[in-house]
């Protein structure tokens, strides 16, 4: 009798968890049992090989060098983007007259096709390529560099053009929490004296929280989930120096070993898992409200 | 009310549960396929429509020209259907339609890469005995462990060697380079003269591997007879073979000595015709289909084949053929679809399709048309005389693409010869205990 009072009921949430398991939780889970299994393109039978899989994992050393890659990319783009989106944020916070457009210019590469960045990048990244002239040009011949080419700094480059890329659109998310900062705080701020990097530090950042937690989770678990930038970018290459998880688990379907494919999955799915439910609430712990 | 909103439910959940669970597992009911299979060809009374399944790229093929599936059409009433796979996707979509019995009649794919990634064995049909078997010239080409599984009106596999343009060669009063010595001497003086003489496009991994595979081919041929076999049964190592060191190290001294593009890394295969077509370079490692494709933009540009000169008197490499058709165990339309091999293998059709697209026969009762230039000096210097011999991947059975990564990471300066094929016999040892081969 209680239930019925309320305006909908609990179970108009059917249709949705339905779909939601249908096509997200069942998968994981057969996914799940399949990372314990030897299937493969060849096999007419499976069986299950307890944790060979995951001792291929990390036996493999490109298989490892792609989980450092990985971790390298997340680390670099969640600095990167969110110390940048903060920066453009604050700057296209305050009042200039190209304000608006400025914004427009900043947040236009997020809506890009990471195809259509990928075809515009590897020339300037080339050795002969715009970036290096620009390098020589200006005497500093000596930065030039091999950028998609010398497997020591690949997968920072790959990592920059994210940056590149994407730092507009955490600036979008910045920007909408800068604005809901009362103004009221900053004038009682100078009234005390304090400059602006100080209530910037005292001020901004702490009410900042919320949008930055949302912006570290989107950045974290994009970083580690990352395909399509390296995929488009390098292949992978040169040989596997770029290789992360994301491009190791196409190559195991490729080779016909899905089942170790799978087990690739399975495991970053738990490392996106473990890393940011800790982490979340952590940061959730950190917010002060107004 | 309450209990029985929630018993509904349960109920719905678990009815869709069921539904979409055997949707998944309806892999051996063949009757259950049959029935989705024939629905379409409803229509006209008795016809029947066989699904061939073919990659965008190859949406040109002979045979599946729009006027020829129309004849057959008329003559045996059995509709052909095409289902255009994504090229890129092609691989995972066969996979997986294998994998759950959805397959179509007839796939177009080609012969090695059929035996690495769609298991040719367990999922398609031997054709040894049908009727136009008799009449292949050249069964090589379209078998595999003894048995034709492939359908092909054509013999040219495709050659692989170095790519040259005979222009610049004349020009400079040059003549085909015999051994790696001469061709180092031709290099330098093409380099003299300001142009390019190689051109590696070795950001598309594959490419690294023409002259490593036809040079290792020719090696064995000579020298080795029983390498792959013995590579193929664990009782001889990747790393443990001197002169396939020395040939990656050959390739890997022409970008050294400074005879190739700057940035080998970075250029990539669909640059290449734009280079030949500017007399940018004068050579590259490359199969023949590139003379094709620079010679039907500009046929005033003459580009020629010589066999990889990393030793002396070396054979021309012949890539396993490709855009041979198949028809999967599975197919639901068996019959009709030997119908279909049976009449593109007949005499009429396979001489209308060998001169239209210039193939080299395969087939006794088909007269091989006039070539262009460049393929006829094929045929006459390599394939009539027989000097030619398959290139490696026609001897292997996993995906080889990790061997070629290892290349590309000699030129990233990162790896040796030596270190690049170590690295690739673990990878090859694990693909091959993968697979489940005796002896790994």
């Amino acid at each position: 009798m209680k239930i019925s009072k309320r305006l909908y009921s609990y179970y108009m949430v059917w249709p949705a968890l339905l779909i939601y398991s249908l096509f997200f939780v069942l998968p994981t889970i057969i996914g799940l049992f399949y990372s314990f299994t030897d299937w493969r393109l060849d096999r007419t039978e499976l069986h299950f090989n307890g944790w060979t899989n995951f001792k291929t994992i990390f036996s493999d050393s490109t298989l490892l060098l792609a989980l450092k890659n990985t971790v390298i990319f997340a680390v670099v783009t969640v600095i990167g983007k969110n110390v940048i989106g903060i920066a453009l944020a604050v700057a296209l916070n305050m009042k200039l007259k190209t304000r608006n457009g400025l914004r427009a210019i900043f947040y236009s590469p997020s809506i890009l096709s990471i195809m259509v960045i990928s075809i515009v990048f590897t020339p300037m990244l080339r050795s002969d390529g715009t970036i290096n002239k620009l390098f020589e040009a200006v005497g500093l011949g000596s930065l030039s560099q091999a950028w998609l080419t010398d497997p020591a700094i690949v997968i920072f480059t790959i990592a920059a053009v994210s940056i590149w890329q994407t730092a507009g659109f955490q600036m979008a998310i910045y920007l909408a929490g800068l604005q809901s900062i009362s103004k009221e705080y900053y004038e009682a701020a100078t009234i005390d004296g304090a400059g602006s990097w100080k209530s910037f530090v005292n001020i901004t950042l702490p009410l900042l929280l919320p949008a930055i937690n949302i912006n570290v989770m989107l950045t974290l678990i994009g970083g580690l989930k990352v395909f399509s930038e390296v995929f488009v970018l390098t292949g992978g290459g040169p040989g596997n120096a770029s290789q992360v998880v994301g491009t190791i688990i196409l190559r195991s379907f490729g080779e016909g070993s899905w089942g170790l494919g799978t087990a690739v999955n399975t495991l970053l799915f738990v490392a996106v898992t473990i890393i940011s439910i800790p982490l979340l609430m952590f940061m959730r712990r950190k917010e002060v409200t107004e | 009310m309450h209990r029985k909103t929630k018993q509904v439910s349960a109920a719905v959940l678990a009815t869709a549960l069921a539904v979409s669970l055997s949707a998944c597992g309806s892999d051996s009911g063949s009757d259950s396929g049959a029935a989705e299979g024939s629905s379409p060809a409803g229509g006209k009374g008795g016809k029947v429509t066989i699904e061939l399944a073919i990659s965008k790229a190859s949406q040109d093929s002979a045979f599946v020209n729009e006027e020829l599936l129309k004849k057959f059409e008329d003559e045996t009433n059995i509709h052909v259907n095409l289902q255009l796979l994504p090229s890129e996707q092609i691989t995972t979509v066969l996979q997986t339609k294998l994998a759950v019995g959805e397959t179509p009649d007839i796939v177009q794919y080609n012969l090695a890469s059929a035996v690495t990634d769609l298991n040719l064995e367990r999922n398609f049909e031997i054709l040894d005995n049908e009727p136009w078997v008799g009449r292949v010239l050249n069964k090589d080409v379209l078998s595999a462990n003894g048995h034709v599984y492939g359908f092909h009106v054509s013999q040219d596999t495709g050659m692989q060697g170095v790519v040259y343009n005979k222009d610049i060669f004349k020009e400079l009063g040059l003549s085909i380079p015999k051994t790696y010595e001469e061709f180092l001497a031709v290099c330098e003086q093409i380099k003299a003269k300001g142009i390019t003489p190689l051109f590696m496009p070795f950001k598309d991994q594959w490419a690294t591997n023409i002259w490593v595979s036809a040079a290792l081919a020719d090696y064995a041929d000579k020298n080795d007879p029983t390498l792959f076999n013995d590579l193929n049964a664990n009782k001889k190592q990747w790393n443990e073979i001197p002169q396939l060191e020395a040939i990656i190290d050959q390739q890997y001294q022409l970008y050294k000595k400074g005879y190739t593009n700057a940035d080998v890394l970075s250029d990539s295969y669909d640059m290449a015709v734009g280079k030949f077509l500017n007399k940018e370079v004068a050579m590259m490692f490359m199969g023949d289909w590139l003379i094709q494709d620079v010679e039907t933009k500009d046929p005033n540009v003459h580009l020629g084949l010589f066999p990889i000169p990393y030793a002396d008197n070396v054979k021309m490499g012949a890539s396993p053929l490709g855009g041979q058709l198949f028809i999967p165990k599975q197919a639901k339309h068996m019959a009709e679809a030997k119908k279909f091999l049976e009449f593109l293998g007949s005499k009429d059709v396979a001489q209308q399709i060998v001169t239209e697209q210039k193939y080299v026969s395969n087939l006794s009762d088909v007269q091989t048309p006039e070539l262009p230039e460049y393929k006829q000096e094929i045929v006459d210097n390599y394939i009539t005389p027989k000097k030619t011999v398959i290139t490696m991947e026609g001897y292997l059975q996993v995906d080889m693409s990790e061997m070629y990564r290892s290349f590309q990471d000699v030129y990233a300066g990162g790896k040796s010869p030596k270190e690049a094929l170590d690295a690739w016999n673990v990878k090859f040892h694990q693909l091959m205990k993968d697979k489940g081969v005796a002896g790994f």
